[in-house]
């Protein structure tokens, strides 16, 4: 279903929204982030790439599993905590962090389905917006299969037409936003829909960045797990972890309890963010760490996204968004890294 | 919704055995589940125990499956979980997820001669094989233990061990030279080679700390063991067990779900990172 929707009448459409949480794009002290809105008209989808993907509202970066204590009669008792029901649209979901999105509902999926990730899921509706100029230097999604206006993932895709935009509804969740204020939606023009080709169109020649070859990276990896090359990559990092925390595909986690008290005992067990640019990610407790240094850890995060994750669902696990690229303090680049492969001997 | 896979059931310990005092302390539990639930195993196979408030650590079933009155598990004290395990007392109460990982394919080893080879701790994660041989050793060929530990102190299972030499063959090994010892002085490794079992017709399983599994695998090749016929475990560090976490790697495999047993034939094809 295509439909049109005046800029003036946005604020309306969402204000028709009561029974979800919103979540936009927010402008705060010069760099994006996605918030809760509380006053629908104050929002405007000209954002650049946000720092967190929306992947902080699907897959938070701390979240409850369950909840401990002991019993009267001293026994311990486990309280299973799900995420409560909460209906959630976020507006202005570029198509890469959507991908993304679906690169994470594959490995939540696979059984046995991770229960936590599932009911924020099902709950949350993404709105995605076309990137009419691309929202950072270093997008490179064509290269890895998608584009400024790919709907995978999306429940609407809205593109920008300067006083209006135009609403692709790709699924029953989408069909569901808009039936909440049909009236304030109008049907396309022939004229307007030649006019979002030709704004689809000049997107894709906007994105300046390029990974050249990448078909055939998977099998070049697989030949230089041995290289002296991830040595002379990694040198420079300073391994912080900002590429992985900030990469809208990566999901690995780590399980902790947080105690309250010990007596009587009380706390939670909690999923937290974790990475693999950190050593103890895969110290054993004797001290025998199978990835010992930054090489083998910069190695490991390249062949996870190109090689293994290709190997594992046919598919790269990188979107293409550039984050990796424009956050690192050191300025390692993703893509410089992948077309050295490419020329790698 | 399915069974959420992170919730843990509880079990109560009924009986605690110390295996090795001092600093590098060995118990070992066994634990009944406080209600009935349609937890079975395999052998090779581990579960996520909990201590509330400490975390969670994996650990291999070291009881046979053949086994339906208790689950055993033989702990090594390192860190925050095992040591707060080996603090329990019988009656306590911990938690348990799992089975997880896959299973040594002892259907397709009958009839076969089967050598187990462990170093230390490692004795564990095959003690449900070799348990299980013995209780169906009509199945099987002949079946060897070559076992060592850095001292007789380290060795586990050392009353079984004893009952067990009338049934099979076992060569215990001690790191270095110690008064009364007198059996075989060196690493395990050596004394593979030095006891040449056969491979004609045979299996080897083998696990423990991934150096002493390296020059194990060397030793046997020597001896003319095809890539098919050695068997060994990897124990990468684990959170989740099923795949998801994505710490425990080797390549594009996890060896929560799709380890931790491997043939030679089949772990030579990863890339050499554990
Ligand atoms: C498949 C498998 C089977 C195992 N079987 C046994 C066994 O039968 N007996 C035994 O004593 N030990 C076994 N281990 C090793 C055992 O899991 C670790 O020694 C234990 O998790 C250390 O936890 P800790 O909290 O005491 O140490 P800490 O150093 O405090 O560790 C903190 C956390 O890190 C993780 N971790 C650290 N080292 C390891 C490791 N080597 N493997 C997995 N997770 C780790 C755990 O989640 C642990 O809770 C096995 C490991 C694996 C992967
Ligand atoms: S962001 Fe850059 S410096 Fe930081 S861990 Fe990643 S590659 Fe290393
Ligand atoms: S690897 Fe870098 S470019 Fe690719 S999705 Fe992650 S942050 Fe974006
Ligand atoms: S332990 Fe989480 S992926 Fe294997």
């Amino acid at each position: 279903m295509e439909k049109i929707l005046t800029k003036k009448s946005f604020p309306a459409w969402v204000k028709k929204l009561q029974s979800y949480t919103v979540y936009a794009p927010e402008k705060q002290e010069n760099l994006w982030s996605y918030e809760v809105i509380q006053n629908p008209d104050k929002l405007n989808l000209e954002h650049l790439n946000t720092v967190q993907a929306p992947k902080k509202i699907t897959f938070p970066q701390r979240e409850v599993f369950l909840q401990f204590n002991t019993s009267k009669e001293g026994k311990p008792q486990i309280k299973e905590v799900l995420p409560k029901e909460q209906p959630t649209v976020i507006f202005g979901v570029r198509p890469c962090d959507a991908k993304a999105i679906t690169l994470t509902d594959k490995v939540f999926g696979e059984e046995p389905k991770d229960p936590y990730y599932w009911s924020r899921r099902n709950q949350t509706t993404l709105v995605g917006l076309t990137c009419n100029t691309p929202p950072s230097d270093n997008c490179f999604c064509l290269s890895v299969g998608g584009s400024p206006h790919a709907k995978e993932g999306l429940d609407i895709l809205m593109t920008d037409m300067d006083d209006k935009y135009h609403l692709d509804s790709l699924s029953k969740k989408g069909e569901k936003l808009i039936k909440a204020a049909e009236n304030l939606f109008k049907p396309v023009s022939p004229k307007e829909k030649k006019e979002l080709e030709k704004i689809h169109r000049e997107s894709e020649k906007k994105i300046k960045r390029e990974v050249k070859d990448i078909k055939n990276i998977p099998d070049k990896l697989k030949n230089m797990f041995n290289s002296p090359f991830w040595d002379e990559e990694a040198m420079s990092c300073i391994r912080c972890g900002i590429c992985t925390y900030l990469c809208p595909t990566c999901y690995c986690f780590d399980i902790t309890d947080e105690l309250t008290s010990t007596l009587p005992l009380n706390g939670k067990r909690v999923r937290t963010w974790d990475t693999c640019q950190f050593p103890d990610f895969t110290m054993h407790s004797s001290g025998h760490n199978p990835r010992p240094d930054k090489a083998s850890r910069l190695r490991q995060r390249i062949l996870h996204k190109f090689q293994y994750h290709v190997e594992n669902y046919q598919d790269y696990l990188c979107t293409g968004c550039g984050r990796c690229i424009s956050l690192c303090p050191m300025g390692i680049d993703i893509i410089e890294i992948l077309n050295k492969v490419r020329d790698h001997e | 919704m399915n069974e959420n896979i992170y919730i843990p059931k509880l079990a109560k310990i009924i009986k605690i055995k110390e295996e090795v005092s001092g600093s590098r302390s060995i118990k070992t539990f066994r634990t009944q589940f406080v209600e009935k639930n349609g937890f079975s195993h395999q052998c090779g196979q581990s579960a996520m125990l909990s201590v509330l408030g400490k975390g969670e650590s994996m650990i291999s079933i070291s009881s046979s499956p053949l086994e339906k009155d208790f689950l055993q598990f033989s702990i090594l004290k390192m860190g925050r979980v095992t040591s707060a395990l080996h603090e329990t007392e019988v009656g306590e109460i911990i938690g348990i997820r799992g089975p997880y990982g896959n299973n040594f394919p002892i259907e397709n080893w009958k009839g076969k001669n089967l050598i187990f080879i462990g170093g230390g701790i490692g004795l564990a994660p095959i003690w449900s094989v070799l348990q299980t041989a013995l209780k169906k050793k009509d199945d099987y060929g002949k079946l060897t233990l070559i076992y060592g530990a850095r001292t007789s102190k380290d060795l586990v299972f050392k009353e079984e061990l004893e009952k067990l030499n009338k049934k099979m063959k076992v060569h215990l090994s001690v790191d270095v030279e110690e008064k009364d010892w007198k059996e075989y002085v060196g690493f395990v490794p050596q004394n593979v080679t030095d006891k040449k079992p056969s491979p004609d017709n045979s299996i080897s399983i083998t696990c423990g700390p991934p150096i002493m599994i390296k020059f194990v695998i060397k030793a046997l090749e020597e001896l003319g063991f095809k890539d098919e016929q050695i068997y060994t475990t990897v124990e990468n560090k684990m959170k989740c067990g099923i795949g998801k976490c994505g710490r425990c790697n080797i390549g594009k495999h996890y060896v929560c779900k799709d380890g931790p047993v491997y043939s030679w034939a089949k772990l030579k094809t990863l890339p050499q990172e554990y």
